[in-house]
């Protein structure tokens, strides 16, 4: 039972700077439905689509990956079990991570 | 894993119905928890009729009344029967409160009143409350001065820091928030729950302590203190009207400060 300082302060972080992210992402779709194929690629392809889309994921994955963690403490009382579920959860968000990074990848060699 | 369901040795069955013979229009129903540790039996709901024209405002009153004139094996707490000690605190109609300070008329039907949520009976009304005493002795709830000469003369205290402490000191550790608060039942062996913190935060604001870096050392716990979620049960249910969840909010707020 360490510290709970900084993962509270981190998760409270990331809440307050994804609000205007999420917004944004939203008007965007807004912004770009009903466009065509090539276009939206075209605006997938700029640095600054790349940069919002690796920033809000990784700020996404840190915010979930510490509320899983709150809700595992809540609910998980078995020490062996918690290590298990948390070596899963933090696996699972890994393969998020480079799933964005190779689609993101694929979108600017083709 | 967390226990959602009742064990079946706590599952509720219906229990013995106390009829009032007297034909009055202003009769109430009670019905109340019962357990006895000295049988193996389940807890049952026995039901009380009342008649309420006979008998003070509280559920408190109606409760004594109980005990007194119908079933004396019946068991409560109660001393001050004015909302000052804490002893009746029970759940009357869903929500924790003093038995003393609620008012029959302010309950809709039949009153249904059990022991504090989620803490193990001992009979009846009555629940052990040793864990969460032996969590208010962990936070040290008294002053801490570090020379010993600063004990032997009066401790001087501004209006403004003393102002501070209202909404604080004013708690009578019922434990009627910590005993609503979900996360207090999933976890009550580690963290410590709205009313300790409460406490803990009243000797936090109080400018006359000199332990303040300390207790908050000890309070940045993953468990402690960050099991609260901002559920608010707590603010909901304290009868006193004050507000532990800010208290909380008050305490992780000071520990990111320092």
């Amino acid at each position: 039972m360490g510290s709970a300082k900084n993962a509270w302060k981190i998760h409270r972080l990331t809440t307050i700077l994804l609000i205007p992210l999420i917004i944004y992402l939203f008007l965007r779709i807004i912004h770009f439905s009903g466009e065509p194929y090539e276009l939206i690629l075209e605006e997938l392809r700029s640095l600054w689509s790349i940069l919002f889309i690796l920033i809000f994921t990784v700020l996404g994955l840190i915010h979930m990956r510490i509320g899983v963690n709150e809700i595992l403490e809540d609910y998980i009382h078995d020490e062996p079990a918690k290590k298990i579920i948390n070596f899963l959860i933090s696996s699972f968000f890994i393969l998020i991570l480079i799933f964005v990074c190779l689609s993101m990848w694929l979108i600017l060699i083709f | 894993m967390v226990q959602f369901n009742l064990p079946d040795n706590s599952k509720l069955t219906d229990g013995d119905y106390y009829k009032l013979e007297a034909k009055n229009k202003s009769i109430k129903k009670f019905k109340i928890y019962r357990w006895s540790p000295e049988d193996d039996k389940n807890p049952r709901m026995d039901t009380y009729e009342v008649d309420i024209d006979d008998c003070g405002p509280m559920v408190l009153d109606a409760v004594m009344k109980i005990k007194n004139e119908v079933d004396t094996s019946l068991t409560f707490r109660r001393s001050c029967r004015e909302g000052i000690c804490g002893s009746c605190a029970m759940n009357i109609d869903g929500t924790n409160t003093l038995a003393c300070t609620k008012a029959i008329a302010d309950v809709k039907g039949d009153i249904r009143i059990y022991p504090l949520p989620h803490m193990p009976v001992i009979k009846d009304l009555v629940t052990n409350l040793k864990n969460l005493y032996k969590q208010l002795k962990s936070i040290k709830p008294w002053l801490i001065k570090q020379k010993q000469e600063a004990t032997d003369t009066e401790n001087i205290q501004s209006r403004n820091d003393r102002e501070k402490l209202d909404g604080l000191y004013e708690c009578i550790l019922c434990a009627c928030c910590s005993t609503s608060c979900p996360s207090y039942w999933w976890n009550s062996d580690k963290y410590l729950g709205p009313a300790v913190l409460l406490q803990s935060y009243r000797w936090l604001q109080d400018s006359r302590d000199e332990e303040r870096k300390e207790r908050l050392k000890e309070l940045d716990d993953t468990f402690k203190v960050y099991r609260c979620h901002t559920i608010m049960n707590c603010t909901q249910a304290c009868p006193k009207g004050l507000n532990p969840a800010k208290a909380i909010a008050g305490i992780k707020q000071m520990i990111a400060q320092q």
